[in-house]
């Protein structure tokens, strides 16, 4: 996958995070824990038409999600519900929304379809067969995760 | 309270609104998230859903006319995304007619309201207030 297609979401990652919750993303170096994000982990998948097309998965652990949303609202919320998976979906949709911009200044015209979200064990079909690259990243509220799988269609 | 002085454009009728409309989702979640009935809890629900669709468009007609006022170049994109959220507002108070007013239902608007009120006057609002800065160190 070129880094073209990769470098948008990342960006875009970092620069929300920033804006919405003033939290630093760094790139995670410890490989050992590319698969580790905790006991429950929430995805949501978002599909990518146009130019390119594939699947961009974000993964969180629980106690990330809580405190994004806790960061959201200045409340407390001990359980994943459908508030915080909503507000969850939401931030991956400005993410993704926000990288598509930038593919498309970079003559790249996507777009993305409504998020989905993913518990737990559940596998997302979009990432089956392909070939995935993830980008493990850190952050002071714990790890997530974002899977691609993004091939550019020849017209 | 969620409002964050970062948020001030430096506009006071925006900044105003800005805050009401902070001030109006902080108090729709809360009384969302507090135990009881969702009996309960409807006159709230039905309260900000109503609110929601009056002052956003006042409000977000308002937006519209300063930044036509500043030459703003970002005005076609910006009016886009107050029309895509209109629409977004107006699809659920349609699904909640025809679900009556269904928790799950609720609790979805009410976690993608919370997320895109901070992303548009953290993000998409704070282009407005650099284009003005850089405007003004322009000349």
């Amino acid at each position: 996958m070129k880094a073209e297609f990769i470098n948008p979401f990342y960006q875009a990652t970092i620069n929300v995070f920033k804006l919405m919750l003033d939290i630093d993303v760094t790139r995670d170096q410890s490989k050992a824990l590319q698969e580790m994000l905790g006991k429950k982990e929430v995805g949501v998948a978002i599909d990518v038409t146009g130019d390119l097309s594939g699947c961009i998965l974000y993964r969180f652990s629980d106690t990330t999600i809580l405190e994004m949303v806790k960061i959201m609202s200045g409340m407390e919320f001990d359980a994943i519900d459908s508030f915080v998976t909503s507000a969850l979906g939401e931030v991956s949709n400005i993410i993704s929304g926000n990288a598509v911009s930038s593919l498309f200044d970079q003559n790249y015209k996507c777009d993305i379809k409504p998020p989905r979200i993913i518990i737990e064990d559940e596998k997302p079909i979009c990432l089956e067969g392909s070939q995935v690259l993830k980008i493990p990243l850190d952050t002071p509220i714990g790890k997530l995760q974002i899977h691609m799988t993004l091939k550019e269609n020849v017209h | 309270m969620m409002w964050k002085e970062k948020y001030r454009l430096g506009v006071p009728k925006i900044d105003e609104q800005h805050e009401e409309l902070f001030r109006r989702v902080s108090e729709f979640v809360l009384a969302l998230r507090q135990k009881g009935q969702w009996e309960d809890k409807l006159p709230k629900v039905k309260e900000t859903l109503e609110f929601m669709q009056s002052y956003v468009i006042t409000h977000f007609d308002d937006e519209e006319a300063y930044q036509l006022s500043i030459n703003y170049p970002g005005y076609e994109q910006h009016k886009e995304i107050h029309e895509q959220f209109k629409a977004e507002v107006g699809a659920y108070a349609e699904k909640f007619e025809q679900e009556g007013f269904a928790e799950d239902t609720v609790q979805q608007f009410a976690g993608k309201l919370l997320a895109w009120l901070i992303n548009h006057v953290a993000a998409s609002d704070q282009k407005i207030a650099d284009y003005v800065r850089a405007q003004g160190e322009g000349n």
